[in-house]
């Protein structure tokens, strides 16, 4: 499981902790391993040198006291083959035992006197001579032809001869090859564990972070009341997500707080307007003559923008918390901006402006229909109060992969610039504004509750101009309208020349 | 403008559920006017016995009781056996998933506050979708107004009216509510599909442009302005 190498696996930060954190143990453990196995073969030789020394010494000391006759060499062979059966360090199964021991003594010019031992004893003394050392002290003897090399110790002896004890370090070889063999399977599987028990608990805590993640995302402006997953353990991530859900607690209590504020706000407010108006009308039944109804019906029309002005500035001021709620459905923009152009062509023909709009297709967004109708409806408004006669406002519907942008334009003054800055700011209206300004707040609140963005400038040949972008659904993205993708030569222009 | 209506709904009992008496009195006033027979409740408790005891033809709930949440109340209702379309009133800001449920269910959901006329035509609605539902009209005649519905067309005194679809669309509301009162804010929902009330001029701009087509020529003026209320379609 923990080998499987797909694209999220590797890139996942379980996969790296796991990865420096073997390689930093891997490391740790052959460093000691090498100290262990320095100090270990440095001992081996040490001893098996000590009993070389010693052989080699009794072994002088008999070729001394044995008298020079007949007998001298044959006793000092049988001697020999005895110290080449005691060897150190021994395989026991292995037969040939005895080949690992040599003994050689040289005459007084370097001539070979005796020999016991596997290997022949000419390539011995050859390679003793070229080595051009005395093997006072235990040294290594390679032999051509002998891979192994071997610990070669030397005694002079009163008549001028040398006694050679060789020692093949076989044995002791293989003692620390077998070490070494034995040590890799060990931490290879040690290390293989170790990563896997390293990454798997770094995966399922790390994975446990994501979950929190990953529905802390989800959780929108809407769903407020859902809660990030918490585990039963006591650890950091369990603390994580229980902090998470304190501060979603928090903030849930805070918006719920002011939703009870702008609804019983919108409830006592809206209550009276509506006993108001409906008293309005039933006077306006009753009314006698004109100079009655026109006074009436003055009065009516307050009672509508002051309703009208209370539900824009308590939907701003939801927004503004970002606690707007939204009634979702997937929008057509392309129809909603034909239906609203449509709706307001003859109001905007009456002040001598003419509309249009180009669009290049359908773009689907997810939001709520009744805002985002608000939404248009303020900007049209926008362009019938300040724009001059004869002025021309060009609406222009994008999509691409993401976003879809809505873009309006005129050719008229533009925006005052000491407005521009604060042009999305409740209250905040031009000179000669009669309205209340909240329109292009509205528009700004909205668009963010939408998750959009709305920018306002003035162009540069003049006039001025506002963009919205909104994010498509997700499902919108999969169907590709390359006609959109910038090319507004394949844009279908829909034009209405007015009067 | 009432007198026709008073003998079409003679006999409907209405059940008025709403705690504001200032609101209640005028609605009963006016409902009685139109026609109805009107019960008042004030809140969830005696709405919920009088429905068990009467029988009524339609009900009017404001969700805003004192005693209990008026969506809670209509389902109780529900499940109570009275199945009376019900008109449900709130002055609240967002519309609650439950409403939406009822809005599918057959139910009607008007916002406070709200014009009278538009709460009598969609009072009339929930009535004539609740009865049996009426063969598909094809043709409407209103007076020498005729409107063909399947081939968008309309003419006056037998003269054909260029209109375009909108218009078509907007002449035909007006045609189905002839002789009662529509508000702009009701044209903008079922002509333009806005239910978000925006500068409602430029309903009076279209209205203005349909009437230069409709009733221009010297001919009888039909689409008629009443101030403050809205429009009407003449019938007679």
């Amino acid at each position: 499981m923990f080998l499987r190498s797909d694209e999220t696996n590797v890139r996942s930060a379980a996969w790296r902790i796991s990865l420096w954190g073997t390689l930093a143990f891997a490391l740790g453990t052959i460093i000691i391993f090498i100290f262990l196995h320095r100090f270990l073969s440095y001992d081996i030789q040490r001893r098996s040198d000590a009993w070389l020394s010693g052989e080699v010494e009794v072994l002088g000391d008999i070729a001394e006291r044995t008298p020079k006759d007949a007998l001298y060499s044959r006793v000092l062979v049988e001697v020999a083959e005895l110290v080449r059966k005691e060897i150190p360090n021994r395989n026991r199964s292995d037969g040939s035992a005895s080949d690992s021991v040599f003994f050689l003594q040289t005459s007084e010019d370097g001539s070979l006197k005796l020999w016991a031992g596997a290997s022949t004893s000419e390539k011995t003394l050859k390679a003793i001579r070229e080595s051009g050392t005395l093997f006072d002290l235990p040294s290594d003897l390679h032999v051509n032809g002998i891979a192994i090399p071997f610990r070669v110790v030397s005694i002079p002896i009163e008549d001028g001869s040398r006694i050679y004890l060789g020692f093949s370090e076989r044995d002791q070889l293989r003692v620390l090859n077998n070490l070494r063999l034995r040590f890799l399977l060990l931490w290879l599987l040690i290390v293989l564990l170790g990563f896997a028990m390293v990454f798997v608990t770094t995966r399922g805590m790390l994975n446990h972070v994501q979950e929190i993640t990953e529905s802390a995302s989800r959780i929108g402006r809407s769903d407020l009341n859902r809660r990030v997953p918490t585990t039963e353990r006591k650890d950091e991530v369990a603390h994580l997500a229980l902090t998470l859900n304190s501060m979603l607690d928090r903030i849930e209590s805070s918006m719920h707080q002011l939703h009870t504020i702008t609804d019983s706000l919108a409830h006592d407010l809206r209550s009276p307007l509506t006993a108001i108006r409906g008293k309005l009308e039933m006077l306006l039944s009753s009314a006698a003559n004109d100079e009655q109804i026109e006074s009436i019906v003055s009065v009516m029309e307050e009672v509508d923008l002051l309703t009208d002005y209370l539900n824009q500035s308590l939907d701003v001021a939801e927004a503004k918390a970002d606690a707007l709620r939204l009634a979702r459905t997937s929008i057509d923009l392309d129809e909603l901006l034909k239906s609203m152009v449509d709706l307001y062509r003859p109001s905007l023909a009456e002040k001598g402006l003419q509309v249009t709009l180009r669009s290049a297709g359908s773009v689907i967004v997810e939001g709520d229909a009744a805002l985002i109708h608000r939404l248009v409806g303020n900007l049209f408004d926008n362009e019938l109060k300040h724009l001059p006669a004869a002025g021309t406002v060009t609406i222009q519907l994008r999509a691409n992969r993401e976003l879809a942008s809505l873009r309006m334009e005129d050719d008229g003054p533009g925006f005052a610039p000491d407005v521009l800055n604060h042009l999305f700011e409740s209250r905040v209206k031009g000179k000669e504004s009669s309205g209340h300004g909240l329109g292009l707040a509205f528009v700004d609140a909205v668009t963010r509750a939408h998750g959009g963005a709305v920018t306002a400038s003035n162009r540069e040949e003049g006039g001025a101009m506002i963009t919205i972008t909104l994010p498509l659904t997700s499902s919108a993205c999969s169907a590709e309208r390359p006609a959109t993708k910038g090319d507004p030569k394949h844009a279908s222009s829909l034009s209405f020349s007015l009067k | 403008m009432t007198s026709n209506r008073s003998i079409t709904y003679m006999f409907m009992r209405l059940l008025l559920v709403e705690d504001e008496l200032h609101i209640q009195g005028f609605l009963k006033n006016s409902l009685e006017e139109a026609g109805y027979q009107v019960d008042a409740a004030q809140d969830a408790r005696s709405a919920m016995s009088l429905a068990i005891e009467e029988t009524y033809d339609i009900l009017i709930v404001d969700l805003g009781l004192p005693d209990q949440d008026g969506i809670s109340l209509i389902l109780q209702l529900r499940q109570h056996g009275v199945s009376g379309p019900v008109l449900i009133l709130s002055a609240r800001r967002s519309v609650d998933d439950r409403v939406r449920g009822l809005e599918q269910g057959g139910d009607d959901y008007l916002t406070k506050p709200f014009a009278l006329a538009e709460l009598l035509i969609r009072l009339r609605n929930l009535v004539k979708r609740n009865g049996q539902p009426g063969s598909e009209v094809t043709r409407l005649r209103i007076l020498d107004l005729e409107l063909d519905l399947l081939r968008r067309e309309a003419s006056r005194s037998g003269q054909t009216l260029q209109l375009t679809t909108q218009e078509f669309v907007l002449l035909e509301y007006l045609c189905r509510n002839a002789g009662r009162v529509v508000t702009r804010s009701m044209i903008l929902d079922r002509v333009w599909g806005i239910r978000n009330q925006t500068n409602t001029n430029v309903v009076d701009v279209q209205i203005c442009r349909l009437r230069e087509k409709v009733d221009g020529l010297g001919r009888q003026s039909l689409i008629v302005t009443l101030r403050g209320m809205g429009y009407v379609l003449k019938e007679r």
